[in-house]
């Protein structure tokens, strides 16, 4: 019965291993052939969160089981947790970081733009600023 | 089991940091860049975990960790000289 447990999370961790694999490769083809900065975020996200915090859990996983590790098997599973928790918070808010830092100091063309909120928003602010 | 499979997911993660070599290179903006070392950091995070399972060396994994908070404080460094012009404390 144990055994048949064990099968079952190694398979479970190696499929989230596949899944992880083919979200990274899908991220960096994104990455380079989409046209400009903020397009390109969107692949960047895939990348991070489907490419290294999904296959993260399935080594926490595979890991857990593997008996060749030996009681060094509960360190590699920890590290892997902690390392995927700390990339799935962190990897949201560097991009968030860049994008609005590439967004103030007008260092890439904002380009499919249907309304840009922030802008105006700016704008509004300078001229209030003026009239006082 | 996992000597076999593993070489196949080294290969796509080895495509994968290709590309965003590619990009590294490439890229237009400094920002674009900054984008790329992140995703090929947290990839290399990844890397690290592979190759803990590979070589069956438990230690290797706590590199992940300090290369996860690598790429944030890269992040982080970028976008504050961009937003304020200087680097801070």
């Amino acid at each position: 019965m144990f055994e048949v447990i064990e099968w079952f999370v190694f398979i479970i961790g190696l499929i989230l291993i596949t899944i992880g694999a083919i979200c990274d490769l899908a991220g960096a083809l994104g990455l380079v052939r989409f046209p400009n900065f903020f397009v390109r975020l969107h692949a960047a996200t895939v990348g991070t969160i489907g490419g290294a915090v999904i296959p993260l859990f399935g080594i926490a996983l595979v890991s857990a089981v593997s008996s060749q590790l030996g009681p060094f098997r509960w360190t590699v599973a920890g590290g892997a947790v902690i390392a995927a928790f700390l990339i799935m918070i962190i990897a949201p808010a560097g991009s968030h970081a860049l994008a609005y830092a590439a967004h103030k100091a007008k260092v890439v063309p904002v380009e499919p733009k249907v309304c840009d909120l922030l802008e105006e928003h700016e704008k509004r602010k300078a001229k209030g600023a003026e009239k006082k | 089991m996992l000597d076999i499979y593993l070489p196949i997911i080294f290969a796509v993660f080895l495509a994968a940091f290709t590309l965003y070599i590619i990009r590294i290179v490439k890229g237009p903006s400094v920002v674009d860049m900054a984008l790329a070392v992140d995703c090929l950091a947290f990839d290399l995070a990844v890397f690290i975990g592979l190759l803990t399972l590979y070589f069956n060396t438990p230690f290797l994994i706590i590199g992940a960790i300090a290369l996860a908070l690598w790429a944030y404080i890269l992040d982080i460094y970028i976008a504050k000289y961009f937003v304020r012009r200087e680097v801070g404390e």
